[in-house]
């Protein structure tokens, strides 16, 4: 009985990992979809202009071949529209055929009962595959996730070229320290950018202020004089620039940038904060300048981009293989893991046992922080005795290891010390009582 | 009793319609026709100019009207797409994901890949493993700090355990290979040989963890030879009056099974005797021994185990056992979850989870001792203590029983001294 509610699978709440696997395809089409229709909406808004025009000119004047060239534009216009629907119509078609393949292997685990099923080991092999994946992806190892895909034949259910994207935007923040990448981005998909009221291009318009200023401030070290460094700071105006220096060019430059893209966010206090970045020069080292002009802004930044872009296709924030074995982790974690001595049982000094995977090298220091599992019962082997040296094993097991041991006859020795170490009378093993 | 459930059928049946009608091939003849109704006013102009302006004017209308319909013909997509979104809600409304809160394992990213590399390699997949590893190396990941760990322990590079052996991908590389190769020759190729050679150059710590593996791969040699495969027995061989196997086994023992004499003497006699019925195993009382077709995976299981073993590993992945555990365990973790926040409480239990995770018992490693009297699990600090009665209780639970004096065992009769109590280990 105890056994079949340990062993049962429930596939409806046995789910939880894998809604990002659907999510991602969904997200997609939808994107598709929206360009789709974009480029439908301006393509005709574009035809039909120019077809009235045509039609004007053409009943003005008769110049055949002016007409004649309009309508071949026309048509290439329109064969250019359809190159591009064609485009997305492959892509829609890629996305759900790999849609497809991910609904069916999720439904395959609805088809097993059982946690003890070899079908659930497979499956459960396939998920941890995509965890991985995904993990590497995450982390930026995209030719090693790549390579694992392939290797196990799961491309179907992982997004690779997403987190190809994905990273080059980033590592274009982090790395290059520039913005271009990510403001393309942020054009892709301003519509759901702004629903969600999202910060993300404010705050690389206003890092390119920043870089505008203390691009001038460097130039101008000579030609900028304190009068229209002052001047900056009252406020953004663009009628401050009085010297003609290539510094105080650029800080023109910066204070129309600010108007054009910072000005309509309503954030004074922010405001007032970039206006002093005019009279405050990256070396000033005064506050609150010194941690706008910090070049740790930009992995602020790339870590702001990573969290919208994963927002936005509703990918959690951590990789998923954190959340299995952190959970996993602890489920099977006892206190003999860590233990300063060898446990009885799961350890690999013979060949009775099978190492837990939580004293296995792989997860030891690993598992070392997280809390171990709750047990409200006792969990020993059947006819339990103890050796006088205080070990505690199953009465067939202990027979079993000596017997493969050759342990001579009426004598038993203990599993952990091997045949190296004592050994003791038969009549010296006890039963000991585990409730 | 519930319907069944319908697992992913509702969500596979709104992508057929997208796939098969809601898509935007529609559209694409929609444009495609924008494009014949200009080809053919541009071949009438062609033709005669002076039709341009009618024909012009003839056009806007059907034009319009096309382009309208490719604008118009994206909507079943667009509510397609909607409808299985809606699916989609439905079918994860109860499964959020599970929040990252308790997450301990960012601050250790270096042992994360650590473990990935190892898993690579024990799966086989060595070339992954190589990709990986060159990856993982030259961009080296940045531990992140947590609730727990809030300055991240960063001297554990690769480079360093590299440098001390801890990780020695190439030593591990070269081990694996090994075993991928005997299990091959095992499983594939029935060849014994590889195994039986690994297994005699480690004979002696097979022996002393009690291990039955060289034994047992040179009991499947003999019935190989005997039976007649496993070396190049020819057909004429058979035919013969005194078939060459079971020849060849005698030989194979009389070679090979001195050394197990000591601790195999009974398992020997039995295959000798069954040299008696040579001429029908098959009906012999020795015929378990000779076809039993679970043999080979048995014994390359049991080769599995002990290799891992001998390298302090588990047979199986644990990095495989513990995302499986994981995912059994998350249900339980998330309803815990949402239990504490409807009743505000929290975890009382720093070291221990608050909730049992019920897991197949194969993922039960060690035995579990938990006090009957306390109902704690046992701890170094505390651990469990034999009375001379035979009966185990916690340390703690002994010393606030007994405070130090004789005392009654809680479940029997029995009185003993607390010093009389013996620590005990499971």
């Amino acid at each position: 009985m105890a056994e079949l509610t340990t062993t049962k699978l429930n596939a409806e709440s046995h789910l939880l990992l894998d809604q990002p696997l659907l999510r991602m395809p969904y997200e997609l089409s939808r994107r598709n979809q929206k360009n789709a229709q974009r480029y439908v909406e301006n393509g005709t808004k574009d035809l039909l202009a120019s077809l009235s025009t045509t039609t004007k000119s053409a009943s003005k004047s008769s110049a055949p071949d002016a007409t004649l060239a309009s309508l071949d534009s026309m048509i290439s216009k329109m064969q250019g529209l359809k190159r591009k629907l064609g485009g997305l119509h492959e892509e829609e078609m890629r996305i759900h055929k790999s849609n497809r393949a991910r609904l069916q292997h999720l439904q395959d685990l609805y088809e097993v009962q059982s946690l003890v099923d070899v079908k659930y080991d497979e499956w459960s092999r396939v998920r941890l595959s995509r965890l991985l994946v995904d993990y590497l992806l995450r982390e930026g190892y995209s030719e090693s996730a790549a390579h694992l895909a392939a290797s196990q034949g799961i491309e179907e259910l992982v997004d690779v070229e997403a987190f190809v994207s994905c990273h080059k935007i980033e590592r274009g923040l982090r790395e290059e320290r520039s913005t271009s990448h990510a403001l393309n981005w942020c054009k892709e998909n301003s519509k759901e950018l702004k629903k969600q009221n999202n910060m993300l291009e404010f705050e690389l318009r206003l890092q390119q202020y920043i870089e505008l200023v203390r691009q001038g401030h460097e130039q101008g070290i000579r030609d900028v004089d304190m009068e229209d460094g002052l001047d900056g700071s009252n406020g953004i105006s663009l009628t401050g620039g009085g010297s003609i220096g290539g510094g105080e060019q650029k800080l023109v430059e910066a204070r129309a940038h600010a108007k054009k893209y910072l000005s309509t966010s309503g954030d004074f206090e922010l405001m007032g904060r970039a206006a002093g970045l005019l009279a405050f020069k990256p070396w000033d080292n005064v506050e609150p300048y010194t941690s706008l002009y910090s070049q740790s802004r930009w992995n602020h930044l790339a870590h702001l981009f990573l969290t919208t872009h994963h927002t936005l296709y509703s990918l959690p924030p951590r990789p998923l293989l954190h959340i299995a074995l952190s959970a996993g982790l602890s489920a099977l974690k006892t206190p003999s893991c860590h233990s300063a001595f060898t446990a009885s049982s799961g350890n690999a000094s013979s060949s009775t046992t099978s190492v837990c995977p939580i004293c296995s090298t792989e997860l030891n220091e690993l598992a070392r922080n997280v809390p171990y599992a709750h047990h409200s019962k006792s969990l020993v082997e059947n006819d339990p005795v103890v050796l006088p040296n205080g070990r505690i094993y199953g009465r067939e097991r202990l027979k079993g290891f000596n017997d493969g041991l050759g342990t001579e006859r009426g004598y038993v020795r203990d599993p952990v010390e091997g045949l190296g170490g004592r050994k003791w009378k038969e009549g010296e093993v006890r039963k000991v009582f585990i409730m | 009793m519930a319907p069944p459930p319908n697992g992913m059928h509702e969500l596979l049946e709104q992508l057929e319609t997208l796939e098969k009608t809601a898509n935007l091939s529609a559209s694409i003849n929609d444009v495609q026709n924008a494009i014949d109704l200009l080809t053919a006013a541009r071949a009438k102009i062609a033709n005669d100019p002076q039709t341009a302006p009618i024909t012009l004017a003839k056009l806007q209308g059907p034009l319009r009207s096309t382009l309208e319909a490719a604008q118009k013909d994206i909507k079943p997509v667009y509510s397609g797409l909607n409808k299985y979104g809606r699916a989609l809600d439905k079918k994860f409304k109860d499964k959020p994901l599970p929040p990252t809160s308790n997450d301990a394992l960012s601050s250790h990213p270096q042992l994360i890949n650590r473990a990935i590399a190892m898993h690579l390699l024990r799966e086989g997949e060595f070339d992954v493993a190589s990709t990986f590893i060159r990856e993982a190396s030259q961009h080296p990941p940045q531990p992140e700090p947590t609730p727990n760990t809030p300055h991240p322990y960063n001297n554990l590079s690769w480079e360093k355990n590299m440098a001390d052996g801890t990780f020695n991908s190439e030593t591990l590389q070269k081990q694996f290979h090994e075993m991928y190769h005997i299990l091959h020759e095992l499983r594939q190729e029935r060849n014994l040989g590889p195994a039986i050679e690994w297994a005699r150059e480690r004979s002696d710590v097979l022996e002393a963890r009690g291990s039955n593996l060289e034994f047992e791969l040179c009991r499947l040699q003999f019935v190989c030879l005997f039976v007649g495969h496993g070396v190049d027995a020819d057909d004429d061989d058979l035919m013969e009056e005194v078939p060459l196997g079971p020849m060849q086994a005698w030989e194979y023992a009389r070679r090979e099974f001195g050394g197990f004499q000591r601790r195999y003497a009974r398992e020997v006699q039995q295959l000798m005797g069954a040299m008696a019925y040579w001429q029908n195993v098959v009906g012999s009382p020795y015929r378990r021994y000779f076809y039993n077709d679970a043999a080979w995976e048995e014994v390359a299981t049991s080769f599995t185990r002990e290799f891992c073993s001998l390298l302090g590993l588990s047979a199986d992945s644990p990095l495989y056992i513990a995302a499986t555990a994981g995912a059994i365990a998350l249900p339980h973790l998330l309803k815990l979850q949402s239990i504490m926040e409807k009743t505000r409480t929290e975890w009382t239990t720093q070291n221990e989870l608050p909730v049992e995770i019920p897991l197949p018992p194969a993922y039960h490693f060690h035995s579990i001792f938990v006090c009957p009297v306390s109902k704690e699990q046992s701890t170094d600090a505390n651990p469990p203590m034999m009375m001379p009665c035979g009966h185990v209780i916690a340390q703690e639970s002994l010393d606030r029983l007994s405070k130090g004096i004789r005392f009654k065992c809680p479940y029997c009769p029995g009185e003993s001294h607390p010093r009389d109590a013996v620590k005990v280990f499971l």
